[in-house]
Formats: C-alpha cells, structure tokens, sequence
C-alpha cells in the first residue's frame, strides 16, 4: 500500500526512465529517429503526468524524494527544456554514428536532473550528482575528437575529485545527525563545525555542477569541446538542477550555521568572474559559457533567501524557467551564426529574424524589462533584499551593467556590415527555428503572463 | 468607460506591427503609417485631455492584474502631473514622425523603433504601477539605444554604447527602491505609495537615494549629466527631439511622483541637498553652453540648464511648509518640464534642419543666413528666445514661478538667475554667429524651410507663444494636482 502509494507520486521519474530505456534499445537497433521519437514523447508524457503531483507538497520513501513545490516546478522546467535540446542535437548530430546514444544519454542525464531537484536526502542528491555526471562525462567525450576528449577529461577528473571531497564531507553530517536525511539538520546548529564541514562538502559537489565559482574551471573547455547543443544542454538541464538541489539541502539547514553568507560571498563572485571573464572572450561559446557562470550567481541572490523570505522558492522556479529559454535559445542562434564572436559580425543584417531573436535573448539574460529574464531578476533581487542582502543586490545590480557590455559586444558586430569574405550564414533549418520560436515566444510572452507562475 | 489611456499607449505598438507586416513595401508606406499612428494618438490624448483630471487624484484608472501574488498589476491613470506630459509626448512624437518622412536609410526599422519608444514613453508617464512604469522606462533605453546606433552621426557607436551602458547603470537603483517599497508595502501599486509614506527613517532615506541617483541621470543632473552631450551630438535629429523633449521628463516627473510623494520625509530631509544640485547644474549648464562652438551640443547644455530649475523648484516645495508656495514651486517646475519639451524640441529641430542643409553644426561656418532661409532663421530666433526666458514666451511663467518660491523660500539660491544671463548671452552670441553679420557666399542655395519643415515646426512656435501668454490653459490642471501634494 504504501508502495504503491510512493511509486504513484514518481510516475514522472519512472516514465522517464523507462523511456530512456527503450531509447537504448532503439539506438541498439540503429533506429536513431525512433529513438528521438519516444524521447521526446516520452518527455510531452513525463510533463503531463507532473500536472497531478505539482501541488503535492508530501515526500515519499521516508522523507528520502520531495514531491514538492520545487521539484514539481523543476519538471515542468527541465522536461520541456529537455526536449528542446533533444531536437536541437537532432540538428547537429542527424545521421552521424552513435547518434541515437546522445538521445538516451541527455534522458538518462535527466532523470538524474530530476532525482537533484526533488532530493531530500544526502544519498539521493550524491545519486543524483554522480547520473547527471556520468551521463555528461559522455556526452562531452560523445564526438571522440582531440578538443571533445580533452574536454571530457578535464570534466571527469574535476567531477571525481569535487565529488570525493562531497562525500566525505557530507559523511560529517551524517555523523553528527544520526541521519541522512536533510530534514535532520534542522537541529545541527550547536555543531558548527559539523555543519560547516557539510556545508563546504555540498558546496564543492553541487557548486562544480552548477558552475559557481571558484568551480567553474571545467565549464568553458567541457561546453567548447562539446557539441554546440550538448554545451546547450549542460548549460541549462544540470546547473539548474543543481540550484535545486541546493535549494532543498538549505531549506532545512539552520541559517545560524552561517550558509547564507557564504553563499552571497559566492555569489557575489561568481557573478563578477563570470562576467568580467566573458568581456574578453572572443569565442562565442566560451562567452556565452561564462555568462552561464555569472547567471548561476544570480541564481544564488534566490537561494540564499531560502532561510526567511517567501520569495526565494518562486525567484529560483521563474529565472530558472527564463533561463532555460534564453540560454537555450541563445544556443540555437550560435548554431546558425557559427562559433566565433566574428561570425556574428553582420549577421543580424544577413539574417534579420534570427538576428533580432539573438537581441531579445541577450537583452532578456541582461535583466531588461519586459522580458522573461527581467520578471526573473526582480524575484531573485527582492528575494536578496527581504532576506537583508542588500549589499549583494547592488552588487548584482552593477553586473547587469557589466552584462550589458557583455552582450552589447555581440550586439554590435551584428549590425555592422558584414566583411565581405565572410560567406552568407547558414540557414535555421526547420527544427532549429522551431525551437527559436518556441524559446523567443517565452522570453518575450512570459514576463506579460508571469502570474502564471508560483509565488 | 472607454480605456483611452490603453489604446493610447498602444496604438503606436499596433503600427509597428502594421509597418513589420508590410516591411519591404517601400518606405513611404512605413512614414505614412508612422504619421498617421502618430496623429491618431495625439488625437486620443486630446480626448483623455478633455476628460479632465480629478483634483487631488489620480482619474481615467485602467485596471488589469498582471502578477497577483506579488501585487503587481497593469495600472495607467492621470493627473495634473502626468498629463500635461503624456500631451507633449504625443505631440513630439506626431511632429517627430512628420519631420523624420525624409528618412531613407531602413525607414521600416526606423519607424518601428520610434513606435516603440512612443509607447515606451507613454506608458512611462501613465504608469501607476511601480513595476509597469519600470518596464517601461527601460523599454525606452533599447528603442534609444538601437535609433543613436542605427541612424546616428558619425561617431554613433559609441555613443549609443555609452548611452546604454550609462543609463542602465543609472536606473537600476530605482528597481532596488522600488524593491524597497515593495517590500515595505506588498505592493506595486503606486497609488498606495503616494497616499501614504510606506517606508521611515533609513529605509526611506537609502530609497530616496537610490531614486535621486536614477533620476539625476535622466534628468541629467550635474555631476552625472556627462552621458548626454555625446547622446545628443551622435544621435538623429528626431533621436535629439524626443530624448530632450520626453525622455529627460522621465528623470523630473519621477523626482516629483517617486521621490518627492513616495518619501517625502526622507525629501525634506535632503531637499538642501537637491537644490544645491539644482541651481548647480543651471548655472553650469548655462556656463558649459556658453563655451560650446557646435549648435547641438550648446542646445544639449541649455537642457542641463533648464532641467536645473525643475530640480530646483521641486527641492524648495520640499522645503517649505506652506502649502501655498509649495505648490506655486511644484507648478513652475511642472510647467517648465513642458516648455522646456516644445522650446528645446523646436530648437533640435531647427539645429537638424540646418544640419541636413549644410551638413555642419559649427556656428563659424555660418553667417547672414536670415536673409537666405528668413523662416528657419526667425522660427530659431523665436525658439531661442523663449529658451532664454523673454516674458511672452513658455519659459517664462514656469521660471518666473520657480523663482519666486525660491526667493521666497531659500533666498540664497536665486543666484542660478545668474544663468538666464549667461543664456541670454550664448543665444545672442550665436543668432548673430549664425543668422545675423556678413552673408557667407557657401550657403547662396541654402533652400528655406519647404511645407513638410514648417508642418513641424510652426505648432511648436505657436505653442511656445500660446503657452507664454496663457500658460492657465496647462496651469489650472497642474496647479489642481500640485496644490494637493
């Protein structure tokens, strides 16, 4: 009974993986469409079924997974967004060998996603760091180049030692709790060196998988060797679920152990390397890979609120979801555009439509209104505000100036003229431009229909 | 009732759309919409105009919820402050749309620009929520941003840039204030933050800061005024116009509805403060004119100048506690806002006409040409005499007011009439560089003003007078509102 009970509430993670499953099997057949097909069904069923659960608020084995506001929102969020990274690998890696095996690996990689976002327990979350990390590990090594394999090595070699450093600080808490669980913390706070022995341990696993700095070494190398829409991605699916999964460590861990201002020290320079470090990029994926990094810090700005505020939980769910889309979107135009900052000089004259695409997805991850990006920004800057961060919001407020210039820098190559050797960009073929369309329309519908979402 | 605010402030959205459906059909087509949009809004706000406001309030309220959990909604309303405002924006806009017929360079884009920053900025000024003004305000930067680097002189780039890079940095401090209030009252709703102060002591005092900082920028207030020579000079005529006209208002209408109403404890506090950089930036605007040999950017100068006795006159109603000079102060910063938008949006206009003529700014190049264009000469003569404050024309009445409740209320800082002499003379100094002395045989051909040119420059003309000589058309509303605050 009360298995069953427990196995109805993860209907969306089972679907999931038995998708991922006959994946496999399809890629064994060398069915590699077929493969993507069910993937993607697979995901539209997984979405669907986490409709019932969405407002759930219960746990199941034992308190062990979350069937929670946040992992319910994580879902809704990383499913769809999966899915679009599905067809934007399609467009990249159609009919090459092996193809089908990136399908199954981005859901097996998801399901790991998921199991970090709804984790309420230490050895759920490590279950979840070492799927995502394994199935990552992979897909950056999937093109089986010199830059691919580098880049990979690179990733596995700082995945395992952040992760060994993580479980054997994590053992501290489970040494002083009795438990593993995470709502056993709540009473950790006459340990402080327990609890910050923990703290350091989560923030090495999870701040390497979410990027933060100073972990974030492996990001730009990992996404430039990768394939454009596996970088794509790694940049959204598992930093989110990452910020997730710190999410539900520190909901229960007291904030007298000092977590939230390690965090906002964190945050505070994430946000200033990311940015600073992607003003001298002239690579677009390493740029857009250090963007990625300062917006984990903005992510931060929500999470540390977790300890008092209302508006922590909502901040991380809608910049997660504004996120997903720009980011992703962002991806898809450095698809057609080409790698190079160069490559875009010109390109919003030769293709106008994708070029003013590319101008609403850097102004919307600059935090202008009334983009998708900007709703975001105001949730996770008054979540900082109410949680007496003041300091880091203006700290954060001078990075989106310096994000400003960041971006402004692609923006003007594109509007000027194009060199003339360049030759004329290539076109969005119909799966990149779908899923253009589906990533501009909620960058620029969502900030007017932010109701929809949690608060 | 009918929601005329709404269909204002998005009609010229509506165009856009119209122009991008039917881009590459030639760029008559987009000017014809542009103008026709345009003329369509300017006759809805006559039509908000003549529904009147409501004393001590805000009227015409259009309500939809936008983010419930947070307060947020979509609010527009107006009153004495506001609406004068929205009235010279879509009268800029519509002259704007007129003279820019001439554009050829990517009309389509132009015209869709433009349109958005129209509804950028009406919606700025009918905003009566926090969030909503906020998009808004910053919408206005992207269209700006894109018109300065798209269509601008030579040295556009970076200018834009600078623009952008500036004006962001500028009014993000304003979101944390807002954050602030919002915090302090659950809300968004500005009309619950003007009825009632919702944060004391140092809250209210870090907020005020944060929004004096934001609109110190916009207004551009000395010493953060540095943005807006380079923004001028590079941009496009019409670029010109309507960042001086309507969006410098930006920076004083929010002086007066966020910081003056919305902590006004924190104001009086520091109003000593504000007029000081208040008659600061009059009298260095006036003195940085003076020095300046290129006709726009001496324009762009007098604006610091002009926007400098807005700030004054709000900073001395934050001083006193007579409600009667308070709101003579707050009516003549008001009314200055909307002389300063038709003089200074005359005068951009002319400096651009003569640009496109001789393709040179430089007053030595000129010299004698009443003789040759009478009508653009006399329309500059006219417009820069009203900039200098001549009795009979807009600058006028709004001066005079703000002058004598500073008399009245800090005595000392009626020093800044300083500044009216010094413009009286950089004015003078340049109609005779320009228009007046030996004929310079260059300009033998120098065409007049054709019919289009003087379509957009003769309302303003008879504006300035008619608001120089019965400025109780636009004061009995204004002074409604202010006398209340």
């Amino acid at each position: 009974m009360g298995m069953a009970r427990d196995l109805s509430f993860l209907l969306p993670e089972m679907t999931l993986g038995i998708t991922a499953f006959i994946m496999l099997v399809a890629e064994m057949l060398r069915r590699p469409r077929l493969a993507l097909l069910i993937g993607l069904a697979g995901l539209a069923l997984a979405t669907a079924l986490t409709f019932p659960v969405l407002n759930a608020g219960t746990t199941v084995f034992g308190g062990t997974y979350r069937i929670d506001m946040l992992s319910g929102w994580a879902k809704l969020i990383l499913l769809p967004g999966t899915a679009l990274a599905l067809l934007l690998a399609r467009a990249e890696i159609a009919g090459r060998d092996r193809e089908g095996s990136v399908y199954a690996l981005i859901a097996l990689v998801t399901l790991g996603a998921l199991m970090l976002s709804g984790s309420g327990d230490v050895m759920l979350m490590v279950l979840g760091v070492v799927l995502t990390g394994l199935g990552s590990f992979a897909l950056v090594a999937w093109p089986r180049d010199d830059a691919a394999t580098e880049a990979a090595m690179k990733y596995l070699v700082f995945g395992s030692v952040t992760g060994a450093v993580m479980i054997y600080g994590l053992s501290f808490w489970y040494g002083g709790t009795g438990s593993t669980l995470y709502s056993a913390l709540s009473g950790i706070g006459d340990q402080p060196l327990i609890a910050m022995a923990g703290l350091i341990a989560v923030i090495v696993g999870l701040g390497y998988k979410a990027a933060l700095f100073p972990f974030h070494f492996w990001a730009p190398d990992a996404y430039e060797g990768a394939p454009v829409s596996i970088a794509a991605y790694l940049s959204v699916i598992t930093k989110l679920a990452a910020l997730f999964a710190f999410a539900q460590a520190f909901r229960d861990l007291p904030t007298s152990t000092g977590w939230p201002l390690v965090i906002a020290l964190i945050a505070a320079a994430t946000m200033s390397y990311g940015y600073l470090a992607a003003l001298v990029q002239t690579r677009m994926v390493r740029l857009i890979a250090y963007s990625s990094i300062a917006q984990s810090g903005y992510f931060l700005l929500g999470l540390l609120a977790i300890g008092g505020g209302t508006l922590a939980l909502p901040s991380l769910i809608v910049f997660g979801a504004a996120y997903v889309a720009m980011n992703l979107g962002a991806f898809a135009v450095i698809m057609v555009a080409g790698r190079e900052l160069e490559d875009f000089r010109g390109f919003g004259r030769a293709a106008p439509i994708t070029g003013v695409a590319m101008v609403i997805f850097l102004l919307s991850l600059t935090g202008i209104p009334p983009l998708f990006g900007f709703v975001g920004k105001v949730y996770l800057f008054g979540a900082a505000i109410s949680a007496g961060y003041l300091w880091l919001a203006i700290i954060a407020i001078l990075n989106s100036v310096l994000a400003l210039a960041v971006y402004l820098r692609i923006i003007v190559a594109m509007y000027q003229p194009r060199p003339d050797a360049a030759a004329a960009p290539g076109q969005a073929g119909p799966l990149i431009a779908a899923v253009l369309g589906i990533t501009v329309l909620i960058t620029l519908v969502m900030g007017l229909f932010a109701g929809l979402l949690p608060g | 009732m009918f929601p005329l605010l709404t269909l204002a402030t998005f009609l010229p959205l509506v165009g856009a759309a119209s122009v991008m459906g039917l881009a590459g059909r030639g760029g008559s087509r987009a000017h014809g919409i542009s103008i026709a949009t345009t003329g369509l809004v300017f006759l809805v706000t006559l039509a908000i105009w003549a529904r009147g406001t409501a004393p001590g309030g805000f009227s015409q309220i259009e309500e939809i919820t936008w983010i419930p959990s947070i307060g947020a909604a979509y609010r527009l309303g107006v009153d004495g402050l506001s609406l004068p405002l929205i009235l010279l924006t879509s009268l800029l806009f519509f002259l704007s749309a007129i003279y820019s017929a001439r554009v050829d360079d990517r009309p389509a884009t132009y015209v869709v620009l433009m349109l958005m920053l129209e509804t950028a900025s009406l919606g700025t000024f009918a905003a009566l929520d926090a969030l909503l003004f906020y998009v808004f305000f910053e919408v206005s930067l992207v269209s700006m941003y894109f018109m300065i680097a798209g269509w601008g002189h030579e040295d556009r780039q970076r200018a834009a840039l600078m623009f952008f890079l500036y004006t962001l940095l500028g009014s993000l401090p304003l979101l944390l204030a807002i954050l602030g209030l919002f915090l302090g009252s659950g809300t968004f709703d500005m009309r619950v933050w003007v009825d009632a102060p919702q944060l004391s002591g140092l809250a209210a005092m870090l907020a005020l800061i944060a929004m004096l900082f934001t609109f110190a920028v916009k207004i551009p207030s000395f010493p953060v005024h540095t943005w807006l020579p380079a923004a001028h000079v590079q941009a496009p005529t019409v670029g010109s116009v309507i960042l001086a006209g309507v969006m410098l208002k930006f920076g004083t209408y929010g002086l007066i509805r966020f910081a003056f109403q919305m902590t006004p404890a924190a104001f009086s506090q520091a109003a000593l403060v504000i007029l000081v950089f208040g008659v600061f930036s009059a009298l260095y605007g006036a003195f940085a004119a003076l020095a300046q040999s290129d006709l726009k950017k001496m324009v762009a100068y007098t604006s610091v100048n002009h926007m400098g006795y807005v700030v004054m006159g709000v900073a001395v109603a934050g001083l006193t506690v007579d409600p009667q000079l308070r709101a003579v102060a707050l009516d003549g910063a008001t009314l200055q806002m909307i002389s300063h938008g038709l003089v200074t949006g005359a005068l951009f206009f002319l400096v651009g006409m003569l640009q496109d003529r001789a393709h040179t700014r430089a007053m030595d190049d000129f010299g004698g040409l009443l003789g040759r264009v009478p009508w653009l000469g006399w329309a500059f003569i006219l417009s820069a005499f009203a900039s200098l404050g001549l009795p009979g024309l807009a600058h006028f009445p709004a001066e005079f007011q703000v002058f004598l409740a500073t008399l009245n209320i800090q005595p000392w800082a009626v020093l800044a009439v300083l500044a009216i002499v010094i413009t009286a003379g950089l004015y003078l100094r340049a109609i005779a560089a320009v228009f007046l002395g030996a004929p310079n045989d260059k300009w033998a051909a120098m065409p007049d003003l054709d019919r289009r040119e003087l379509w957009v420059i003769l309302p303003l003309l008879a504006l300035i007078v008619a608001v120089g000589v019965a400025p109780g058309m636009l004061l009995g509303m204004i002074h409604a509102t202010m006398a209340a605050l």
